[in-house]
């Protein structure tokens, strides 16, 4: 149950390479396509989650809590199907989330400037400078994205295991790097890698499930327990913890439910 | 090939082998179990195991090192890490020098015989695996 996660400035470049590489391996490929699972599954448009995966967080308002639901789905069904089969996963964020998991191998993809330049703008030739500007634009508007919903810099390359640049590379050559990359001992399943990524499933799909309800709660699990941490204030802190476990403990996978509710005004939950 | 598969227990806690020790045994295992890993290295050099259960996190000598000796030793015998303190880069490490599986603590003795059973799969030794302690898992 190998896993490859590719993540790229250029949507365009990381869904060829992706295809590619899963051609190359004979693995799954797992794209954008799960969306439309997803907006059956939580009866979302899939507009809205799309939207989800690209619109800059806002501070304020409803948008701010339905982005992150939204997220909080796609992460779940994208954790569900991680833990199936041979993968190579793209375009749904699983660089941001299946962390600290050794055999998930994270990819970073740089396109070429010019045509990531033509890919953002829509347009044919482009002057380098403006070309270059707009690359800066997107970097910036992609690191506050990913650093406000999920505590990390996607731009940064230190967060990937490989990265290479389509400007010297090819994209063909790519596939065989990432290919060869794969196959290397340190990016095997174990056990120890195997538990941790049943554990991000559920923690991600008890979340999924209390979100509408408990908006801003944090969930983790640790084999079958789960540990959900929310806030609350004095008066309905048992009645909330009691509402929590009984959502809870009948799901799949659960063996036990510890409920944390804190005294204290509600701060966004990562 | 032998019809046992022979299996060396390392961990500082006593608890590890007193636990792990009969649970292996109960599934047709010859089980040797070590507390220190001095004696278990010397043990080590005298015969070849099957299979090595180590413990990380020992003292003087830890884990890494025991998989180093019984991989220079022996690349067939099949080395098992276990740890409290698993991480990412820990777990790569060790797969990176040949272990075979890296397990997280605490875990249930089912878990361990059931790595243990593929490692005798591997090897070509037959286990008994029909004990009521492993319910068509």
């Amino acid at each position: 149950m190998s896993i490859i996660i590719i993540s790229s400035d250029s949507t365009k470049m990381g869904e060829e390479i992706a295809q590619k590489t899963a051609q190359a391996l004979d693995y799954a490929c797992l794209g954008r396509d799960l969306l439309d699972i997803v907006a059956d599954q939580y009866g979302i448009p899939k507009e809205k989650l799309e939207w989800a995966l690209e619109a800059l967080p806002s501070a304020w308002g409803r948008s701010a809590g339905l982005q992150g639901q939204c997220l909080a789905y796609i992460q779940s069904a994208t954790l569900s199907e991680l833990l199936k089969d041979n993968m190579v996963c793209h375009g749904l964020a699983a660089h941001l989330y299946v962390v600290g998991v050794s055999h998930a191998l994270r990819v970073r993809i740089l396109a070429d400037p010019v045509e990531l330049a033509r890919e953002i703008s829509g347009q044919g030739d482009l002057s380098p400078e403006k070309g270059l500007r707009l690359i800066d634009r997107q970097r910036k508007s992609r690191r506050q994205w990913s650093r406000t919903l999920y505590q990390l810099d996607e731009t940064d390359p230190s967060q990937y295991d490989l990265v290479i640049s389509l400007s010297q590379i090819d994209a063909d050559e790519a596939v065989k790097i990432i290919a060869q990359t794969s196959r290397y001992r340190r990016f095997a399943p174990m056990t120890y890698s195997l538990r941790c990524i049943k554990d991000a499933e559920l923690a991600g799909r008890v979340r999924a499930a209390l979100l509408e309800a408990f908006p801003n709660v944090k969930v983790r699990a640790d084999g079958g327990t789960v540990i959900v941490e929310t806030k609350g204030t004095r008066r309905n802190k048992l009645k909330k913890a009691a509402a929590i476990k009984e959502q809870v403990q009948n799901m799949e996978g659960v063996d036990y439910v510890e409920v944390h509710v804190k005294n204290g005004p509600f701060k966004k939950a990562p | 090939m032998s019809e046992r598969l022979s299996v060396l227990l390392l961990d500082d806690e006593p608890i590890v082998g007193k636990r792990l020790g009969p649970a292996l045994t109960k599934i047709g295992c010859d089980v040797e179990a070590f507390e220190d890993p001095k004696l278990a290295l010397e043990r080590i050099d005298q015969k070849t195991f099957d299979v090595v259960v180590t413990d990380i996190r020992m003292g003087e000598i830890d884990g890494m090192q025991v998989l180093d000796r019984v991989r220079t030793k022996s690349p067939r015998t099949r080395v098992i890490l276990i740890t409290g303190y698993a991480m990412m880069e820990l777990a790569r490490e060790a797969m990176e020098k040949g272990a075979f599986d890296f397990i997280s603590k605490p875990f249930k003795a089912n878990d361990l015989r059931q790595v243990v059973a593929k490692a005798a799969r591997e090897l070509g030794v037959s286990m008994d695996l029909e004990s009521p302690a492993i319910p068509g898992r």
